[in-house]
């Protein structure tokens, strides 16, 4: 009962901020896009029209045609499928990865800590969309391999930051009781550590959420992301890219698409951490 | 003192740069479709003893391990081996790219600097004012637009208002600085925005932070006028993490020169990498994630170094 009033409480501080809670709106007007996207689309994204090659923006095609004569507003809502498919599942697959290096390494600390860190920071080493390359090129370009090649990207961000509040919450006073109560190592991770660094989960998981799209937006934008015919938000903006002078509103339209899903998420997450991290406060 | 601390931070990095290029010597092999593969595609003539001589001259038919050790004995005597696809000596084609990446990235951050610092500062003095909501709105908005969307604006508007600027075609900077910086002019914006961006929100935070210690109060109690107590007392302090923040941006700068090179097509070391990769270069590719690797670990000492100069009382250990 207290969760839920907590729950309404903060809500309602995020919600006083105007600009939060208009990307609150935008981003539930995604969510919906995203699962049902032939409501938006107007026209098969698939399907080419030999009679509307390369048009403008005009009443039939509100973002204009592509080189195939296919629908760009269409292919934008199913390429922000795509594109959220991607996002989402990778930073889910990095939650739980990192989550789990991060508390061993953090509760744990000595040689295990020693052992996963040098492993993580050489990872770190190394800027995130050549290794995503690298990963892509390996296994070649398909949805499953971009979660996979983005989720390991992400993995040791989440697992050094979580590496951190566990630490802090190892020495605590609670943490030694538990001990001394005799309950098991892994009882304690699940039971005493878990829920108390949820929030800075979910803190990570928004503020990745974004980043990580972005990432995949520059692996389709490369050539590197789902395979054509199929769009997806970054890819249709790299075949734009050929057109730009001609035709911009090929790339254009989907390029501001992911500004503005990136936008609001990154709103939504400033707003989250000041709701939820005590550290940040007023 | 800071000479062992040098030593010894530079000999920490070694395994980490074996790792990274161990790594990806491991993934690149893993890659289905070899170099031998990829001329056996495009000529289709091969003899099967040709075949196999082309593998003994690339050493692929040998482990991947024992292929490691070569190559890595090979870079100790200072030869990373020849292109597969070129000829071309990989130092010599690392030479020949490394300036137009290097101009891109300084030219970037030197940018993102320039804007993020000042716009980041004079929010916070300003705080809560209308000039500050709007310099968050847009540090927010450089975050969350990507690089190669901001390049295809800038290309689209810059082409159809400006006249006689030139857009596309790399020259060197010694051949004809005016048509270079102006062709590296967009990418650079490109490139460094985001990080305009993210050094703004880190100056504004830290500008806040600063402000509110006790010694500016002190300062400001003692009859100090505003501007000295924000030049004399808030800046340098301030200025620390946003050292840190440029720092972790030098690494992410190389990923985005990769987009930015493609999209302007500037003939880079970001736009070889992906070549090299797509074209399964290994020496090359190895080539480029060594000196990648190597750059970053010494960017991150250097950043270190930095701090010590500009807070005296952080002490290397």
């Amino acid at each position: 009962m207290s969760n839920r009033k907590a729950f309404r409480r903060g809500f309602r501080r995020f919600a006083k901020n105007p600009l939060q809670l208009g990307s609150l709106i935008i981003f539930a007007f995604v969510v919906m896009v995203v699962i049902m996207p032939h409501v938006f689309a107007a026209y098969d994204p698939l399907k080419m029209d030999y009679t509307a090659l390369m048009k403008g923006p005009s009443v039939q095609h509100w973002f204009g045609t592509d080189q195939f004569g296919r629908d760009i507003l269409s292919r934008t809502a199913y390429g922000a499928q795509n594109t959220m498919k991607i996002a989402v599942l990778s930073i889910m697959m990095a939650t739980g990865i990192g989550t789990v290096f991060g508390v061993v390494s953090g509760y744990f600390g000595k040689w295990v800590d020693q052992i996963i860190m040098r492993v993580i920071d050489s990872f770190f080493a190394f800027p995130s969309i050549i290794l995503a390359l690298f990963i892509i090129a390996m296994f070649g370009a398909s949805m499953t391999n971009l979660i996979i090649a983005i989720g390991v990207v992400y993995v040791p961000i989440f697992a050094r930051t979580i590496r951190g509040s566990t630490i802090a919450l190892r020495e605590s006073l609670f943490v030694k009781a538990s001990r001394a109560l005799g309950k098991s190592h892994l009882k304690i991770m699940i039971t005493d550590i878990l829920p108390n660094i949820s929030s800075i989960v979910i803190v990570t998981f928004t503020t990745n959420l974004s980043t990580a799209l972005l990432t995949e937006a520059g692996l389709g934008f490369l050539g590197l992301g789902v395979p054509p015919p199929h769009p997806t938000l970054g890819s249709m903006v790299g075949q734009g890219n050929n057109y730009l002078l001609s035709a911009p509103w090929m790339a254009l339209f989907p390029g501001l698409v992911i500004a503005v899903i990136v936008l609001s998420i990154n709103i939504i997450g400033d707003g989250l951490r000041d709701v939820l991290d005590p550290r940040v406060g007023k | 003192m800071k000479g062992s601390y040098l030593i010894g931070r530079l000999l920490s990095a070694i395994p980490t740069i074996l790792l990274v290029t161990f790594f990806v010597f491991i993934a690149i092999h893993l890659v289905p479709g070899d170099i031998v593969d990829i001329i056996q595609g495009t000529q289709n003539f091969l003899t099967p003893q040709q075949m196999e001589d082309l593998y003994r001259q690339y050493s692929l038919d040998k482990p991947v391990p024992i292929q490691y050790m070569i190559w890595l004995g090979n870079v100790l005597k200072l030869d990373m081996g020849i292109s597969m696809r070129s000829g071309q000596s990989v130092a010599q084609l690392l030479v020949e790219k490394i300036p137009v990446t290097f101009q891109l990235s300084i030219m970037a951050l030197g940018l993102s600097l320039l804007i993020g610092i000042p716009l980041g500062i004079t929010s916070a003095i300003k705080r809560n004012s209308p000039l500050d909501h709007s310099v968050r709105f847009f540090g927010l908005v450089g975050l969350s637009a990507p690089s190669f969307w901001v390049g295809a604006l800038l290309i689209v508007w810059v082409s159809s208002t400006v006249q006689n600027f030139t857009i596309f075609g790399y020259v060197p900077f010694h051949h004809n600085p005016v048509q270079n910086l102006q062709v590296m002019f967009l990418p650079s914006i490109t490139l460094g925005l985001m990080i305009a961006a993210q050094i703004l929100r880190m100056a504004r935070t830290s500008m806040l932070d600063v402000m509110s210690q006790e010694y500016i109060k002190v300062a400001k109690a003692k009859g100090a006028k505003n501007r000295k107590v924000i030049f004399h007392h808030a800046l340098r302090n301030a200025l620390i993490p946003v050292t840190t923040t440029a720092g972790i941006q030098l690494g992410f700068l190389f990923g985005g020169t990769i987009i930015t090179e493609s999209m302007f097509a500037l003939p880079g070391m970001g736009r070889m990498l992906l070549q090299a990769v797509n074209e399964r270069d290994y020496p090359l590719v190895q080539g480029v994630v060594l000196f990648i690797a190597v750059v970053i670990v010494l960017l991150n000492i250097a950043v270190d170094i930095l701090y010590t100069f500009i807070d005296p009382r952080i002490e290397l250990s």
